[in-house]
């Protein structure tokens, strides 16, 4: 018997409306802007998915339609055989979403007292919940200070410490190297690499080819709201399979 | 389960609220000196207030200070959870929040129970420093439908403030009704004033607003010691308010999470 995929989505679409009066007034209203366009794919438990694309192609409208914090215009998603339509509230205990928005924490609270909170919210109790994560990203001596006192790249393992609280077999990333310098990137890659080795399934959604590059799994690139999945040919550079497909000369989705 | 989450959202608002430690000196602070404005003012009207307040037991600090706490308890009611969904949409937080087993409407709950919470405490505090620095007697209040008529209060008043936090979804700006209807209570709900010297129509307009009932029937619980059956006028006006309301707020939020969603904006402001 198949085992069930961790995730898939079949034939999503996402059209934003336009707010505009004049819209309101006309008789028929246009579709408005699509951000993606019949995206289907399945990802099986331990498997990788890096999803490349130049600002705009519609990537984080994808992980934020897997996370349930959209609503698809059509298509479906599944995540652990479970349709995120019908079961949004029961597959969160499946999903971990790294908002890579450090700012999305309370400043004036500790890191402790932040990480506290998301674990009650997950139904944990914190003081099982927390000390596991603060441990694996090394985050132990900056529990009791405040939050508005770290760096970007302590702000931004807390980020990843959160959605790893309540043990999710599904990781949603995006751009989590954003704005952060060398040294930070390069501890958060070593650790995304430590996930993988975990079984984690992934999705990573990004814009940067050295992103990709260091990471194992499957590929793909998002163009205008189209995801095709790519292999780099023996001797093709990633950065030229990507300038080919995002051009559109070639391997261009159609 | 619940209770954890209702624990969350306590144990941050408090733990915030403590990391302003003057936040609690200056509510006091605030109180009295709004509370020795009135007190002199007041002793200024003096006995000339009283064929108005005969009703109230004859001196106006006391039937105004019943009007400031309410006023403040309104307040809360009114915007507290507008503001808590602003300040989840603009940080991020409420993103953070959707992500985990946590429905909307229980982000929405939970995260302004403190908020009521210091909300009564300031009703107590306009209370406490009343009897203890003015030398109020409350001897006569009647506690049990004090209590009632502040839940009746809330109940009748909470619709309205996810009325305002569905708005602020849904379009990205404060309901200006809500707001309009803050300052109308204030005015013509009776806090500062007694509505028997407005004009007819005008006092006839503010029986529209539940704060009008709830702040005659607190007045009456506290300053006249009425029980629950001499104040099942306002009982009623207040109950039945809640009922219509609650309702139509819990739908047209479910509507605005909807549009948020469709459209993308959970996390813009």
């Amino acid at each position: 018997m198949a085992s069930t995929p961790a995730v898939a989505v079949a034939g999503l679409s996402k059209y934003f409306p336009q707010l505009e009066l004049r819209h309101f007034l006309a008789l028929r209203r246009p579709p408005g802007v699509c951000a993606l366009r019949e995206v289907s794919f399945e990802l099986m438990a331990g498997e990788n998915l890096c999803i490349l694309g130049p600002n705009g192609s519609g990537k984080t409208t994808l992980i934020k339609l897997i996370a349930t914090l959209l609503t698809p215009t059509q298509g479906r998603i599944w995540v652990q055989g479970q349709d995120t339509g019908a079961a949004s509230l029961s597959i969160k205990r499946h999903l971990g979403f790294i908002t890579c928005n450090e700012e999305s924490f309370y400043g004036r609270l500790t890191g402790w007292q932040n990480l506290a909170f998301f674990a009650r919210l997950h139904n944990l109790n914190p003081k099982d919940a927390v000390p596991p994560v603060a441990r694996v990203l090394k985050l132990e001596p900056y529990l009791d200070r405040r939050f508005f006192s770290y760096s970007t790249g302590i702000k931004r393992r807390f980020d990843i410490a959160r959605g790893l609280l309540h043990q999710p077999d599904i990781l949603l990333l995006d751009e989590p190297t954003t704005n952060l310098d060398p040294i930070a990137t390069q501890e958060v890659r070593q650790l995304l690499a430590q996930l993988q080795g975990q079984g984690k399934t992934m999705i990573i959604v990004t814009h940067r080819l050295e992103e990709v590059q260091k990471m194992r799994g499957r590929l793909a690139i998002m163009k205008e709201g189209r995801l095709q999945e790519v292999q780099p040919a023996a001797g093709e550079s990633l950065e030229d399979l990507y300038r080919q497909v995002v051009q559109g000369d070639g391997h261009g989705p159609a | 389960m619940v209770l954890r989450k209702v624990a969350a959202f306590f144990i941050l608002d408090f733990l915030e609220e403590l990391s302003y430690p003057l936040t609690f000196i200056w509510c006091c602070g605030r109180i009295f000196f709004r509370l020795v404005a009135f007190y002199y003012l007041g002793q200024l009207m003096g006995e000339a207030t009283s064929p108005y307040l005969t009703v109230y037991g004859g001196s106006y600090f006391p039937f105004v200070m019943v009007g400031l706490a309410l006023a403040s308890f309104q307040d809360v009611a009114l915007t507290s959870i507008a503001r808590k969904i602003y300040f989840g949409m603009y940080s991020g937080t409420l993103e953070a929040m959707l992500v985990t087993p946590t429905s909307l409407p229980a982000i929405v709950f939970c995260s302004v129970l403190y908020q009521f919470f210091s909300a009564l405490l300031e009703i107590l505090l306009y209370l406490g420093f009343s009897v203890w620095i003015f030398k109020i007697s409350l001897a006569q209040a009647n506690l049990p439908a004090t209590a009632v008529l502040l839940i009746l209060a809330l109940l009748a008043h909470l619709p309205l403030g996810i009325i305002s936090a569905g708005f602020l979804l849904a379009f990205k700006r404060n309901d200006p009704v809500t707001a309009m209807l803050g300052q109308l209570s204030a005015l013509l709900g009776g806090v500062y004033f007694p509505l028997q010297i407005l004009p007819h129509w005008l006092g006839t307009v503010s029986l529209f607003l539940p704060f009008t009932h709830a702040l005659e029937g607190l007045r009456q619980a506290v300053l006249n010691g009425w029980g629950l059956r001499q104040l099942s006028t306002q009982i009623t006006i207040l109950a039945a308010f809640a009922v219509v309301l609650l309702p139509l707020s819990l739908a047209v939020f479910a509507w605005a999470v909807r549009q948020a969603k469709r459209l993308g904006t959970l996390s813009q402001y």
